[in-house]
């Protein structure tokens, strides 16, 4: 890896070791490899969104070229976001794409996609179902968020009629993610989903 | 008719000349008032050669301050390339990102760039953001 990216990485290692939002326990990075281009990163759910509560890790890469171009970044953690693929965990945010500068930091990447979490941006989808769903049916989508936090992320119980429903689809022989899938994107109409997942 | 153009900041096109469509579309945004920053949004083009061959170095004098780019702390007597907004980076931090894109890697000042389509487009948008300012003096001084 070019010496400029290691060297950078490493003194931003210390920096977010060092910051106030690690001691919060906000965010956290952890190095993967001895060569810097590979690491994990955590945030947590913000207070007062769907994702409260919950533990969302992360994985980045950091390009050759860092930091003139951005890490790349996915969610490990499955997450329920118009911004974020419910399947891939590839994130639509203008800083890591077209938006990025060189005087970012892994620690503003971590805090920018917390800010994410709490403000989502449905008019510019990475994931098309959930951003219509959450025009739509505001309700619904912060209902589905925190049943996805409370199962991939750790975050607190709420709603057992999902669960319920989810159970019934895995009785009938279907895995259990997929019938996750299918019944979040059918706003939990488990008549709809069941024709989606058998056609 | 000329005055029209003057007035406008426009030139008429002389013989030959093909319209610039970008700039056509950042008119008819403006005009419609949805001068969208979603357009905007793909990635500055560089900053001009010679802006950036006439940044001035400077020597740095005290400590604590670091190049924004590779985080090192500056130190004592070195020398520095100095950005308009007044932020300091090494030459070798600096110059990879310029020749990527037009603005200050802390604080997005922009430079001027060789690309003439995008000094357009950037004229047309601050004359954008005047209209608006102008129309909201003139909607202020109407109901208040
Ligand atoms: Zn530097
Ligand atoms: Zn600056």
């Amino acid at each position: 890896m070019a010496n400029i990216a290691a060297q950078r990485i490493r003194r931003e290692f210390k920096e977010v070791i060092k910051s106030e939002e690690v001691a919060k326990c906000a965010i956290k990075v952890e190095l993967l490899n001895d060569s810097y281009t590979e690491l994990k990163g955590e945030i947590t759910g913000p207070p007062d969104t769907a994702y409260e509560g919950g533990t969302f890790v992360l994985e980045i890469k950091v390009p050759e070229t860092y930091p003139f171009n951005p890490p790349k970044v996915r969610f490990i953690t499955k997450i329920w976001h118009p911004n974020i693929s419910s399947v891939t965990g590839a994130i639509c945010l203008d800083i890591l794409k077209d938006q990025w500068a060189a005087a970012m930091t892994l620690r503003t990447v971590l805090l920018s996609l917390q800010a994410l979490l709490s403000a989502a941006e449905p008019d510019d989808p990475q994931d098309a179902v959930v951003a219509k769903q959450f025009k739509e049916n505001i309700e619904m989508f912060q209902m589905t968020a925190r049943h996805w936090t409370n199962v991939y992320a750790g975050g607190p119980h709420v709603n057992k009629e999902c669960d319920d429903k989810i159970k019934r689809l895995v009785d009938m022989g279907v895995e259990e993610h997929q019938a996750r899938v299918a019944l979040s994107s059918y706003n939990w109409d488990i008549e709809r989903a069941t024709e989606q997942l058998f056609s | 008719m000329a005055d029209y153009f003057q007035e406008m900041g426009w030139q008429p096109l002389s013989e030959g000349q093909a319209p610039n469509h970008l700039l056509h579309f950042a008119r008819l945004f403006r005009d419609y008032n949805i001068f969208d920053e979603s357009l905007t949004q793909s990635l500055a083009p560089p900053a001009s050669k010679s802006v950036v061959e006439n940044l001035p170095s400077i020597t740095i004098n005290g400590q604590g301050v670091k190049c924004p780019v590779c985080l090192k702390e500056h130190s004592e007597g070195e020398t520095v390339k100095k950005m308009p907004c007044n932020h300091t980076f090494h030459a070798e931090c600096i110059l990879p990102w310029l020749a990527k894109t037009n603005s200050c890697p802390l604080c997005r000042f922009e430079l001027a760039t060789d690309d003439e389509d995008y000094e357009a487009f950037r004229k047309e948008k601050i004359r954008a953001k005047a209209r608006e300012a102008d129309i909201e003096i003139l909607h202020n001084s109407m109901f208040s």
